[in-house]
């Protein structure tokens, strides 16, 4: 194998084709429906389309010209990044809850928190909007109720019909689904710290709270570029819990105060089509991700690794 | 050896947790009970109750009898089941390839599948949309399982997995004539038990929750998968009792719960290994 170069063309072609079969289902299915829609999606943002196939007409930059002075399409971007800079929140939390179940040591007390405050990310999507539809009520629901006993008094907000608090309601929503995945990250990214280190800190004197301090929370600046770059890229493209929200519907109810840039484009694609417009918006999501990818890639050192 | 400080310290982190996680797991909870609870009608009970105060399980018969949930099921783990075997598979073909193959624009092939990693599937899925129903095969399930040929952050765990393998054993079994995919399949599979896991773990769960891309290639009533059927039947039925809307909530997320406590070691882990692996 070693040699092959110099083995006769027609056996290193029969290797070839041997190795190409087993790439291909997947090469032919990225060309096909990955490359080819990009790069449909990038010819139908410069045309005029409603019904594809019906007078299409070449407009340039227009569609991305409409987009981007549009003010519901700015107020689809201000709340996706809201959004997603308020589902952050998650990462010091998980890690708190992280660095308390890590302090049990491993044992059974520790692998019953970690699954259990797992649990919640098994939960179906729908699910989790269908209960936190109650949870999250103005009048009787649990979150109120329990606020009104600590606080004595009746507690009414709005969290999911106030327009100003609905983001609040929706972080409130993700952070519970999602605080088990942070933890278990976190948890995993400190037990991969070596124990030699925090050995040689604590013969040196240091207890369990500087140990913490200062040798978990710098070991652990990998894990949280991680969660915070994965964290963003998923509120970037944040769809359904939303939607289901809005009782199935991408205008974001109420107000509009819940539309993200993916329902915005769901919206013009599929409400009201417009696709040389929603498909503009694709690529100024397409783009906002990429932006935050590449930005990953270099701060973990991806691409210095690939050039050694 | 624990000192006496540090044994207290270690009751009251784990009181600290235990009453965490009551209130993490009290919606859950709280949900549970309304829908076996038969005096919940369209109001939330006030105060919320711990127990139900009559116990019954007719929201579930409701439920059953308004929804095809049964039906849902099925489609559901039909695509699970098809679209997980697809993905593993043909990740395990690629990560093997690009593991132990040479093979003429190797690094190109590689680079075009990186790439696409950096390609979110929400920004192509208009006109990916628009290309199935050119095709006319909207509202069948082929745009829900034609994708799952390339599973391309499977392809390359499994390379990474895969490039760990010594390359003796491949090479003894070249030597006495095998083809590479007799190779594959009688020596770098049966080696490839954890990672086969992994792939199956990660692609179930996020088969079973997938929920934007059916919702815009299907139409047809029966053919939803169960989170689409369920999220309509909640929008349409705003005036539907309480019970057998947190009994459809809680029997959609049974499954992937019941698969959670048998395989809760291994998912636990898997997810972890995809954090880190990234």
């Amino acid at each position: 194998m070693t040699k092959s170069n110099n083995m006769p063309l027609k056996w290193r072609l029969k290797r070839n084709l041997e190795w190409y079969s087993f790439i291909a289902p997947t090469v032919i299915c990225l060309a096909v429906l990955t490359y080819f829609p990009l790069l449909n999606g990038l010819r139908y943002s410069l045309f005029r389309v409603s019904v594809v196939g019906f007078g299409e007409k070449f407009i340039g930059l227009r569609n991305y010209q409409a987009l981007l002075t549009s003010s519901a399409f700015w107020n689809a971007a201000l709340n996706t990044l809201v959004l997603a800079i308020y589902s952050l929140i998650g990462i010091p939390l998980g890690f708190a809850l992280a660095s308390m179940i890590n302090s049990l040591g491993r044992s059974r007390a520790q692998s019953f928190f970690r699954v259990m405050f797992y649990l919640p990310n098994i939960v179906t999507g729908v699910s989790v909007v269908l209960v936190f539809r109650f949870v999250l009520l103005r009048n009787g629901g649990l979150l109120n109720t329990a606020l009104s006993m600590i606080f004595g008094k009746e507690v009414t907000i709005g969290w999911l019909t106030d327009p100003a608090l609905t983001k609040i309601g929706a972080t409130i929503l993700s952070i519970w689904s999602g605080l088990g995945y942070i933890m278990l990250i976190c948890l995993a990214g400190m037990q991969s710290i070596p124990t030699e280190i925090y050995e040689a800190a604590s013969i040196d004197g240091s207890n369990a709270w500087q140990s913490w301090l200062h040798i978990t929370i710098p070991n652990m600046s990998g894990t949280f570029a991680f969660l915070l770059i994965t964290r963003i890229i998923s509120g970037l493209s944040r769809f359904s819990d939303l939607y289901m929200l809005g009782g199935n519907n991408a205008a974001g109810n109420p107000n509009a105060s819940l539309q993200t840039i993916l329902m915005y484009i769901y919206q013009f694609s599929f409400a009201t089509p417009n696709f040389g417009l929603s498909t503009a918006g694709s690529f100024v999501l397409l783009i906002m991700i990429l932006v935050v990818t590449i930005f990953n890639l270099r701060i973990t050192g991806f691409f210095q690794k690939d050039a050694a | 050896m624990l000192t006496k400080r540090q044994k207290s310290f270690r009751l009251l982190t784990i009181l600290v947790l235990l009453a965490l996680l009551a209130i993490t797991l009290i919606p859950i909870y709280w949900s549970v009970v309304m829908s076996i609870d038969r005096t919940v009608l369209t109001e939330v009970p006030m105060p919320p109750r711990l127990f139900p105060k009559e116990f019954s399980l007719r929201s579930y018969e409701y439920a059953f009898k308004t929804l095809p949930l049964v039906r849902y099921f099925s489609n559901t783990l039909f695509l699970t089941v098809v679209n997980t075997s697809i993905c593993v598979f043909f990740a395990l073909c690629c990560g093997y390839a690009f593991a132990k193959g040479k093979f003429w624009l190797t690094n190109f092939w590689f680079l075009s599948m990186l790439a696409v990693m950096m390609i979110p599937f929400e920004s192509i899925m208009v006109p990916l949309f628009l290309q199935y129903r050119n095709w006319g095969l909207l509202d069948t399930y082929w745009p829900l399982i034609l994708g799952s040929f390339a599973y391309v952050f499977g392809a390359f765990l499994a390379r990474q997995n895969m490039s760990a393998l010594p390359d003796a054993l491949r090479e003894a079994a070249f030597l006495d004539g095998a083809s590479e995919w007799r190779i594959f399949f009688t020596i770098i599979i049966p080696l490839s038990g954890p990672t086969i896991a992994t792939l199956c773990i990660l692609q179930a769960i996020g088969q079973w929750n997938n929920f934007l891309w059916p919702l815009i290639v299907i139409s047809s009533r029966e053919k939803h998968v169960i989170s689409v059927g369920v999220s309509m039947f909640n929008a349409n039925q705003s005036t539907m009792y309480l019970g057998p809307r947190m009994a459809v909530a809680f029997i959609s997320t049974l499954p992937l719960m019941i698969m959670f406590l048998f395989l809760q070691k291994y998912i636990v882990a898997s997810i972890a290994l995809s954090g880190i692996k990234q």
